[in-house]
């Protein structure tokens, strides 16, 4: 059979996911080649940490560019709730539960804020996200008077730095699995009950089973460091929810068909205007952690925190798939992409290359990233 | 023959071997005004398109001869060039930039260097303005300041200043009003006796009878007759442009009508553009149950926007009073018409009908896909078996249910979204041009669907271009023109020229 530059296409577009682990996994042999210790469970801890607060930016911004908006905003609205926790906790001395609780609330009310400007008010998300991105970042200045402020709780602080016991860590793998095994049973349940027809037992015990692999070996490579960190644990479920709440649920259908095609949603007799809300006020959610880590894990809000953040999410979301014109993505494929640009960072500093350099190299694969899904015509015909 | 400026032969042009002209003729003396009418689809668009090099030379069979020489036109300046000026439907004027830069566009009077000659093109823009009888136009000010008929005017001295000997007016009322209407035909009789001629395209055979010297008339895509307006009526006009008999296409079958279930009172909707113009002026309708209710009119005679504002999705303003099984209720949203009952079948399937990249089946579950869901989490089974039964039913072609259903035929793309609008379990169906871009096999299933919906009680309302859909289908007519009300027929030896003379507005002399 001949290989036609369509089967290419289709095989691209088809199995993203598949060319994506496939680009990790080159730029960890090479990284691996030119410098000792890439490969190795302290430097995959460190690097999963790295990639953690990018990574829940991802998880929201990628709902927000399959919706067809933008949000330009998160990077100032992060550093702005982490300086606020961190405020609450030095000047306060609030308990711990109350200062989480308070910014978490917080980042859901700015990113509504936010979603009802667009929605509502019908302002275009990139001027609205614009003006919070400058907006945020100077009430953020404000706040700390360009200071940093440190962080004084411990368990504020064991949020960004901390580790989850060895057992407990394999306890949440053992979760993981019984859940995903449970989820593929009831799915096979409910097609009998619909009288539709069944893929073959050995198919899904199969594919089970090379998820219990996966799985293993994430956690026995965190553990034979120190653990599973904390926000990596985090990420992982904001992962779970999200990839649940876009496959499995009614608001996350909505979300793709509003970025396909919004009018006939609309004229379906669709709510657009609430999902663009949510999706929003998710978006601040998603900032309100990413806030709280990133101050944890410096032990202090520095008025730079954040600082070009939404950028990188962004970037994560295209590398992973999502498109430019909406109604395509996936949360997984945002995480990949925020884990391509964390071993790129991770790898190059290990190699002592100058930041100016990361800073080409990581605008080169996002360029090439979008290149590729273009050429191979992912949305096109629209 | 020396005397004609333009002398189109024998013109055949095809989409994919579907023949939108066949052999058409079209003949204008210098300073004549020609009124070119048939109904929607008949190839009056795709002829001046022709003619005006939107379709290079090459790409259609025939010739055209323009003041004696053969014209082998491949793009629209060197037909402008020529003397030829089209004026499209849709205005193509930039709201922001002033008059003068618009009349000037593309032909801008420059100073050494590029930079703009402000001071002659007002100049000259003033000119034209004064020669076009308005002169209180301010050259400098952006043309949004200037409504509908000015801006028809304003294209219009666009094509004067670029020297046009032939102008083609594509339905240049349709968004005016009457006293904006009355300015326009003056210029055009104006232009006339400085032998500029004109080829006007209209459905408003009033106003064709009133400013054509000839008029000629294409259906099908063939040239039926070309004649001196002194020799015929509008009424001639309209037996020219039907001329064809009902095939039986329509899978007709008898059903119960009960009584008035549904009724509209004074539907008004406001031009978006301008708001001085109304798109639909107060119709009211009833509907009864089971029954099919035809809409027919020409295309821009308010037909969509009745439909629209019903549906709650009118862009503009509009006002309605719904009754619904004698009840009042209110509609502010596409989705408070669906809740209540009411379901519409968009006209234009592509921007308003499929949501392009999710599969069939999720395009055919989206209005209703909370009753699939338990706290907000999709029962993916429950939801498929239904899926299947709607693909089962409607015979849907798809190879599965997860596809993408911009990979699928227009006429299943067609049958998905229906499929989609009843599942809500509409009481009132609006279809708007259910059949448009579908083959005829998809077609016939789609009447059959329609028989089986009213005989369970559904009422529907069939908005349709093709006049043979009305009366083959149709219950009951009702007929719009200009946004008003101009008919309401029951189907029983209803002729296609009743209901066009009613669309043109001429009841007055057929019911005499």
């Amino acid at each position: 059979m001949k290989l036609s530059s369509k089967d290419l296409q289709r095989f691209f577009s088809q199995y993203k996911i598949v060319t994506l682990l496939f680009a990790v996994v080159v730029i960890w042999v090479f990284f691996n080649q030119m410098s000792d210790g890439y490969l190795t469970p302290r430097n995959f801890s460190n690097l999963l940490r790295q990639m953690a607060i990018t990574g829940m930016l991802a998880s929201g911004m990628v709902f927000i560019i399959i919706a067809g908006e933008i949000d330009l905003s998160v990077g100032a609205l992060l550093g702005l709730l982490g300086g606020v926790g961190a405020y609450m906790d030095y000047y306060l001395h609030l308990p711990m539960w109350m200062t989480i609780s308070t910014v978490i609330v917080l980042g859901i009310l700015i990113g509504l804020w936010n979603g009802y400007m667009v929605a509502f008010a019908r302002v275009p998300s990139f001027i609205v996200t614009l003006s919070g991105f400058l907006a945020f970042r100077g009430i953020l200045l404000g706040i700390t008077k360009g200071t940093t402020i440190p962080l004084e709780s411990a368990g504020l602080v064991s949020i960004g730095q901390g580790y989850l016991p060895i057992m407990l860590g394999n306890i949440v793998g053992i979760i993981i699995f019984v859940l995903l095994a449970f989820l593929a049973f009831k799915t096979r349940a409910g097609r009998a009950q619909h009288g539709l027809a069944i893929a073959p037992l050995w198919q899904d015990v199969s594919k089970l089973a090379a998820v219990a692999a996966m799985i293993a070996g994430f956690v026995f490579t965190l553990n034979a460091y120190e653990g599973i960190p904390v926000p990596v644990l985090v990420t992982l479920i904001i992962l779970g929810v999200f990839s649940f709440m876009a496959n499995k649920m009614v608001f996350g259908r909505r979300i793709y068909s509003i970025g396909s095609n919004l009018e006939a949603t609309r004229l379906s007799g669709v709510n657009v205007r609430a999902v663009k809300l949510i999706v929003f006020g998710i978006m601040g959610l998603m900032c309100a952690f990413a806030g709280l880590t990133t101050t944890a894990r410096l032990a202090a809000a520095s008025p730079s925190a954040g600082n070009l953040g939404e950028l990188d999410a962004i970037a994560s979301c295209y590398i992973g798939g999502a498109s430019s014109r909406g109604g395509v993505g996936t949360v997984y494929g945002a995480l990949i992409g925020a884990l391509i640009m964390a071993s790129l960072d991770n790898g190059m500093s290990m190699l002592g290359v100058d930041s100016f350099w990361q800073m080409i190299v990581k605008g080169s694969i996002l360029l090439l990233a979008v290149w590729v899904d273009v050429v191979s015509g992912a949305g096109s015909d629209r | 023959m020396s005397d004609y400026i333009l002398d189109m032969r024998g013109i055949v042009k095809d989409f994919n071997g579907v023949k939108a002209l066949d052999g058409i003729d079209l003949k204008v003396r210098a300073g004549e005004i020609v009124g070119l009418c048939g109904e929607n689809g008949a190839g009056k668009s795709t002829l001046m398109k022709v003619l005006s090099a939107v379709y290079p030379h090459g790409t259609w069979q025939g010739q055209i001869f323009w003041e004696g020489k053969e014209l082998k036109a491949e793009n629209i300046r060197q037909t402008e060039e020529a003397g030829i000026v089209i004026i499209h439907q849709e205005l193509m004027l930039v709201p922001q930039l002033s008059v003068a830069e618009n009349i000037f566009m593309g032909n801008e009077i420059t100073l050494p260097g590029g930079l703009m000659n402000y001071s002659a093109m007002y100049k000259r823009a003033e000119e034209l303005m004064a020669e076009l009888k308005m002169p209180d136009v301010n050259v400098a000010l952006p043309v949004f300041h200037y409504g509908g008929g000015h801006q028809q005017l304003i294209e219009i001295a666009k094509a004067i200043n670029k020297k046009a000997k032939l102008l083609i007016l594509d339905e240049p009322t349709s968004s005016l009003t009457k006293s904006e209407t009355a300015i326009l035909l003056d210029i055009i009789r104006d232009l006339k006796r400085k032998n500029v001629a004109c080829v006007m395209i209209s459905h408003k055979l009033d106003e064709v009878a009133a400013v054509c010297d000839t008029v000629s008339v294409i259906r099908d895509g063939t040239h039926v007759g070309t004649r001196p307006m002194s020799e015929i009526d509008t009424n001639e006009i309209i037996t020219m442009m039907v001329g064809r008999e009902i095939k039986n296409l329509f899978p007709r079958e008898e059903h119960p009508i009960g009584d008035v279930f549904f009724e509209a009172r004074n539907v008004t909707c406001l031009d978006v553009n301008n708001p001085a113009r109304k798109r639909v002026d107060n119709i009211s309708f009833k509907l009864r149950k089971g029954e099919i209710l035809g809409v027919a009119g020409l295309v821009g005679a308010g037909r969509t926007e009745l439909a629209m504002a019903i549906f709650g999705c009118y862009p503009g303003q509009s006002s309605a009073e719904l009754w619904l099984d004698g009840k009042k209720i209110d509609v502010g949203s596409p989705r408070d018409a669906v809740t209540q009952g009411i379901c519409l079948v968009p006209e234009d399937r592509k921007r308003h009908g499929i949501v392009p990249l999710q599969g069939v089946g999720a395009n055919i579950t989206m209005a209703v896909l909370e009753n699939y869901a338990k706290f907000g989490t999709i029962d993916a089974e429950a939801e498929m078996a239904q899926i299947q039964k709607s693909i089962a039913r409607m015979r849907i072609k798809t190879a599965a249910p997860n596809l993408p259903i911009k990979g699928l035929s227009g006429g299943n793309q067609q049958k998905a979204v229906l499929s989609k609008m009843l599942l809500p379990k509409p009481k009132v169906l609006i279809l708007d041009e259910p059949t448009r871009g579908v083959d005829v096999g998809a077609k016939y299933e789609i009447y059959k669907l329609m028989f089986e919906l009213v005989k369970e009680g559904l009422s529907i309302i069939m908005i349709s271009s093709e006049l043979p859909e009305v009366l083959g289908i149709s219950d009951r007519v009702l007929v719009i023109g200009e946004g008003q009300l101009r008919g309401d027929f029951v189907n029983q030896g209803l002729t296609q020229e009743q209901v066009l003379a009613a669309a043109l507005g001429h009841t007055e002399e057929l019911a005499a």
